[in-house]
């Protein structure tokens, strides 16, 4: 480090956390990455290897095969025997070694024409997508119609017309005929690309169109163009036999379309020569095979959500119950130890990690956390929607919420709970209303799953709750798009109390909002709830947000409760000091103007969470016993905070 | 004021939306005057959809102006011509990116679009030299130790790091003026105040001025010495940033300051009644854009465009009322 410098709060000092890495980031990245994928993947294994027989039959065909493919030597139709593996041909050639011989041509084939195809399908996809207008507009077309042309009887009838003309016209051919799927599947993932910020970054860098398409765009591409090249060797190998089959091509070259169209001829099949036929189309098959298994596990290793993982409970660290706190018979919510964990490929990581919490009647409890501390897992695993778009698993513990624990119900009872007594605000209203829908549909579909109101029922009860959310009636048969921002989150929230449930679960339900349209939000929200007495659980990242609103403010760190206070004591006298860094982390519109630090480095990998405390190497204050064990919670003045400097004050 | 480094002159940019037939006119910006000095922060507040971000990508040539003139350095860029001039600009006028997450190619190190940038606007770097820059400026934007983050990949970094790799891009341009879109607000809250002293010292010590486009009024307020606030396309006020925060004379600037939650505060119920939200300005017709919202409207805001006036001290305000 030659200058220091005051403000890098977030030096290389922790490893680095972010979202999983893209597919193509592993890819380009790291070949080393590359190859424990493939080595860890079966269908990638048996691709691989499959293609590697293959190969070496193609590169070594002398050395391997024990007769001149064409020498007509031995008797006709001989039975496989030792010294004819697979018998001989109608016309005494030795059926095994015409295979060896025959997989050059069919590699060759494959490789070529796959390599025509993707390059076509590149460079026709991705100029169509980036350059865009009337280029777009006549790249389109041409794909789209060499997409629909009947390709099979068009090459039979351009092969035909040429027959007898080789290797490079059936390349060129099946090249040029067999690039639109793939250029298709380049083209709809550019488009998604072209709106990436590094995309025009690169722009306003000045860079020039060519370079952007071949050096911004391409390279994070990598995994769909290897898929279109297998898929373009894959119908190659296919297509190739076809036309050998048929006898167009030359039939006097080596290869297992040939030998199948030389079988049919000598009609193997009835003469007892079954080896003639079936063995070139065992290797047709296999070869196709290699290039289908290689293509699928690409898939998966591009794209790890296609990856099934089973969570491994044994490794999940076990820890001592925590101190029993005094319970109020008031609860409306109980969670009791909570531990949610999700499987990845390096274990199991603890997301919430034996969480406690109570709510009592009618409380707001705000939950605030950094991306990655858990807070959204921890509300969607008592709302009990774990799976989709929340992966993770409830490991233990359990959610009491009216005498019954919500982590034993079944589907059936949970839908009786949720919406009628448990509802749930998610933070974008725009993913969350359908979009073809009005809101009185939407409404109305509510009512049915969870009610037997009539029609004119729920009609009343839309308009009524429309009303408590300060939404004109009139908007009832509106389409989610016709209505702004502000107006979207309300109608949220009007749903969520169509039925008045005691508890309403929200995840940064203003997050999208603007700080204006933000604080209406939060005012109604609050004054929804005086009146009508739910209790509210509130996950937002940001603190000062919920200050004048939440009862209580519970702060997660890395899983696990940092504190947990009255939301006036938290502001006036954090005591974990993780509150105090992000209380001091946000300049203040008022008051002097100070220079703020932040919290140097960034929150713990939760796959290898540090020993003892986890905020203990982000900490101003930490001392040895920190990392030695686990820091429990200290109840200090009715706050509990998970530090070491409170045990005397407990 | 500093000398100015660019000022904006009736600065307008129209889009057209909706099908053929149904064709509108959308106003994102509408005549903005704008300066901004050199080695001078500014910030430019406003809520989505109020036109912030297209005079980014206005002053970014992203963008050419449907109206009006910029003039860098006292030059047109209307009659930049030719693709050295307009890579010359581009160099003393970068861009740093809103989301960090998206802004770096993944497929490369992070060096890449920093050397790529050199090599790009200064020709005349021989490899070596390339090679020092990048250490000077990735150590100047605190990504140490140099010898390991550089041969980093994206993925490899958090939020935070990543939009330091942004400046460091922006940095190895040896530029004028950075544009900075919106660069913390998809960062954790705990770095946020990181890359913010990032562009204090950045300033500071190599003399670069930022534009410093932003919802967050507090973040403007820590790091700029003047606001500007857009609402719905129109430059609605101006002046030193403590004092527009503190005695804000537009009504909807009012209306923003009072609405920013601040927990050692008491909260700010006046208008909290106001449901209100920006219009979408499609084919306006003249009057305050703000009017439908305004506690103060007087049948003048109907029928005629405020414009900015001077009120002293270096402050604007577009308001028929305000005083």
């Amino acid at each position: 480090m030659s200058a220091p410098v005051l403000g890098a709060t977030d030096q290389l000092a922790t490893p680095p956390v972010g979202p999983a890495p893209l597919a193509a980031e592993i890819k380009s990245g790291r070949w080393a990455d590359v190859w424990r994928a493939i080595t860890r993947n079966k269908k990638a294994l048996v691709g691989v290897l499959l293609l590697l027989v293959f190969v070496v039959l193609a590169i070594f065909p002398g050395q391997i095969a024990p007769d001149d493919p064409t020498a007509q030597t031995y008797l006709p139709g001989l039975h496989p025997s030792w010294h004819h593996l697979l018998g001989t041909t109608g016309r005494g050639e030795d059926v095994f070694s015409q295979l060896i011989w025959g997989t050059r041509l069919s590699l060759v084939i494959a490789l070529a024409v796959g390599a025509l195809a993707t390059v076509l399908s590149v460079l026709i996809g991705v100029s169509s997508a980036y350059l865009g207008g009337i280029a777009d507009g006549i790249l389109s077309l041409i794909t789209d119609v060499i997409l629909v042309l009947p390709i099979f009887p068009l090459i039979i009838v351009i092969a035909a017309y040429r027959k007898n003309s080789g290797l490079f016209t059936l390349v060129v051919v099946l090249g040029a005929l067999g690039w639109s799927y793939g250029a298709r599947q380049l083209r709809s993932q550019t488009l998604s690309l072209r709106t990436r910020d590094f995309l025009e970054s690169a722009r306003v860098r000045g860079e020039r169109k060519f370079y952007v398409i071949l050096f911004e765009i391409l390279p994070t591409m990598t995994s769909l163009i290897v898929a279109t090249f297998l898929g373009a060797a894959l119908y190659a190998v296919l297509a190739a036999a076809g036309l050998q089959f048929i006898g167009l091509g030359d039939p006097n070259s080596q290869s297992w379309g040939t030998m199948l169209y030389w079988a049919q001829n000598g009609e193997a099949l009835f003469a007892g020569m079954v080896w003639w036929a079936l063995a070139p189309g065992i290797c047709i098959a296999l070869l196709g095979a290699s290039f289908a298994l290689l293509n699928y596990a690409f898939d998966e290793i591009s794209s790890p959500a296609l990856r099934v993982r089973r969570l491994e409970r044994s490794r999940i660290p076990k820890r001592l119950p925590p101190p029993t706190q005094p319970s109020s018979t008031e609860a409306v919510l109980k969670v009791e130890d909570l531990t949610v964990a999700y499987a990845t490929d390096s274990g199991p990581v603890v997301a919430v990690d034996h969480v406690d919490l109570e709510l009592a009647r009618g409380e707001f409890l705000a939950i605030v956390g950094e991306s990655g501390c858990g807070k959204s897992t921890l509300l969607y695993a008592i709302a009990r929607l774990l799976g989709s778009p929340l992966p993770g698993e409830i490991v233990g513990g359990r959610v009491l919420f009216q005498g019954k624990d919500l982590v034993l119900l079944e589907e059936r009872e949970l839908r009786r709970v949720r919406w009628r007594d448990l509802s749930v605000v998610m933070q974008s209203a725009m993913n969350a209303l359908n979009p073809v829908l009005t809101v009185a549909d939407q409404m109305r579909d509510a009512c049915r799953a969870h009610s037997n109101m009539s029609k004119r029922e729920i009609e009343e009860r839309s308009r009524e709750v429309l009303r408590l959310v300060s939404i004109d009636p009139v908007h009832l048969h509106s389409y989610p798009h016709q209505l702004s921002g502000g107006m979207r989150q309300r109608a949220m929230i009007a749903m969520a109390l169509l039925f008045t449930p005691d508890l309403v679960i929200m995840d940064e339900p203003t997050s999208a909002l603007d700080v204006v349209a933000q604080r209406s939000l939060m005012v109604q929200i609050k004054e929804l709830q005086e009146r009508l007495g739910f209790a509210v659980i509130f996950v937002t990242h940001d603190m000062s947000l919920v200050s004048h609103f939440s009862d209580r403010l519970l702060v997660m760190y890395a899983g696990q409760v940092a504190e947990l206070s009255k939301t006036r004591e938290l502001f006036d006298r954090p005591r974990h000091p993780y509150s105090q860094g992000l209380l001091e982390a946000f300049p203040s519109l008022r008051g002097p103007k100070v220079r703020l630090l932040g919290i140097p480095g960034a929150p713990p990998d939760l796959a290898r969470p540090p020993a003892g405390c986890r905020f203990a190497p982000r900490c101003p204050h930490v001392q040895p016993r920190c990392t030695e064990a686990e820091v429990p919670l200290y109840s200090v003045n009715g706050s509990l905070v998970r530090c070491v400097l409170q045990e005397s004050q407990g | 004021m500093t000398e100015t480094l660019l000022r904006t002159e009736g600065l307008t940019r129209h889009f057209h939306v909706g099908k053929l037939l149904s064709r509108q006119t959308l106003h994102a910006v509408d005549d903005v005057d704008l300066t901004i000095g050199r080695g001078e922060i500014v910030a430019l507040v406003g809520e989505s959809g109020s036109g912030k971000s297209t005079i980014a990508r206005l002053l970014a040539l992203v963008y050419q102006p449907t109206r009006g003139e910029i003039w860098f350095e006292d030059k047109p860029l209307s009659r930049l011509r030719g693709r050295r001039n307009k890579l010359a600009y581009s160099g003393d006028v970068p861009m740093v990116f809103q989301d960090p997450y998206s802004s770096i190619n993944p497929a490369y190190r992070i060096s890449h679009g920093i050397l790529r940038g050199m090599k790009l606007h200064r020709g005349d770097l021989s490899r070596t030299e390339r090679r020092t820059e990048l250490t000077r400026v990735l150590d100047a934007v605190g990504l140490v130790p140099v010898s390991e983050t550089r041969r980093r990949f994206p993925y490899e970094l958090s939020g935070g790091q990543r939009q330091r790799v942004g400046f460091a891009q922006a940095l190895a341009l040896r530029p004028k003026l950075i544009v900075a879109d919106e660069p913390v607000s998809m960062l954790d809250v705990s770095i946020r105040v990181g890359v913010l002293n990032l562009m204090g010292e950045l300033r500071e010590r190599e003399g670069v001025s930022f534009l410093y486009i932003t919802h967050d009024v507090a973040s403007a307020r820590y790091l700029a010495d003047r606001v500007l606030v857009m609402y719905a396309g129109h430059l609605v006020e101006e002046g030193p940033t403590e004092e527009v925060l503190h005695r804000p004379k537009h009504p909807y600037t009012q209306l923003l300051v009072s609405a920013v939650p601040d927990p050692r505060a008491e909260l700010g119920l006046a208008d909290a009644r106001d449901v209100g939200e920006p219009p979408k300005v499609i084919d306006p017709k003249p009057g305050c854009r703000f009017r439908a919202r305004c506690p103060l409207a007087i049948a003048e805001c109907e029928t005629v465009t405020p414009l900015l006036r001077e009120l002293g001290d270096g402050r604007r305000v577009a308001c028929h009322v305000a005083t």
